[in-house]
């Protein structure tokens, strides 16, 4: 039953949304693919495919730089 | 296609921001960049302290400018006052301006498939009415 659920939603949300690459301003998304700490998620619990999770990886860094995500919280 | 990113200084947002906007601007035109697109994002709380700064103002610049001059943009961005810090990073994805304009965080797929019209089986009416004719 929870199995028949998550393969409704296997596909990873940056393909769902049609995002090519993950910008690095998206102040939306981006928070949600680290945790309180700072830390990134796995690809595992974000759940990303194997492009969007080196994007997002790329972009959270650059966004860490630009002090608009933290390094450590 | 270049989009760089700007973390000025308060102090100098707040009371002389033309000034700093026509500073960069002016680094910008110095090296031969084209300066398609300047946006000012406004006052945010940094994550964490830059150069002892809480608080800082963004400002986002889309420009077009050669490889090699990218060096001296740089170094002679490091050398501003103004600037805390910046990042600037290669776009080429973004052809029209009006792509800028949609660089908006949120990017919904586009759902403007066109409805199938439901067509109207013509024949099956055609063999209706032969074969009314060959009966009467």
């Amino acid at each position: 039953m929870s199995k028949k659920k998550f393969n409704k939603t296997s596909k990873c949300r940056f393909c769902r949304m049609g995002v090519d690459e993950v910008d690095y301003k998206d102040s939306i998304h981006l928070p949600k693919l680290a945790t309180s700490q700072g830390k990134l998620f796995s690809r595992k619990r974000s759940g990303n495919c194997a492009h969007h999770q080196h994007s997002v990886k790329v972009s959270i860094k650059r966004a860490r730089f630009m002090a608009l995500l933290p390094y450590v919280a | 296609m270049y989009e760089g990113l700007f973390l000025i200084d308060n102090t100098h947002a707040n009371t002389e921001w033309d000034n700093v906007v026509k500073h960069i601007q002016d680094i910008l035109q110095k090296n031969g960049a084209e300066i398609l697109k300047t946006e000012k994002w406004g006052e945010k709380k940094l994550a964490y302290k830059v150069k002892g700064h809480k608080r800082g103002t963004y400002l986002l610049i889309h420009f077009n400018a050669k490889n090699s001059a990218i060096v001296t943009i740089r170094r002679d961005f490091q050398l501003s006052d103004y600037i805390i810090r910046f990042l600037i990073v290669k776009d080429d994805k973004i052809e029209d301006l009006s792509q800028i304009g949609a660089v908006a965080p949120v990017a919904e797929k586009d759902v403007d498939k066109i409805p199938e019209i439901p067509v109207v089986d013509l024949l099956e009416e055609s063999n209706v009415s032969v074969k009314v004719a060959e009966e009467a």
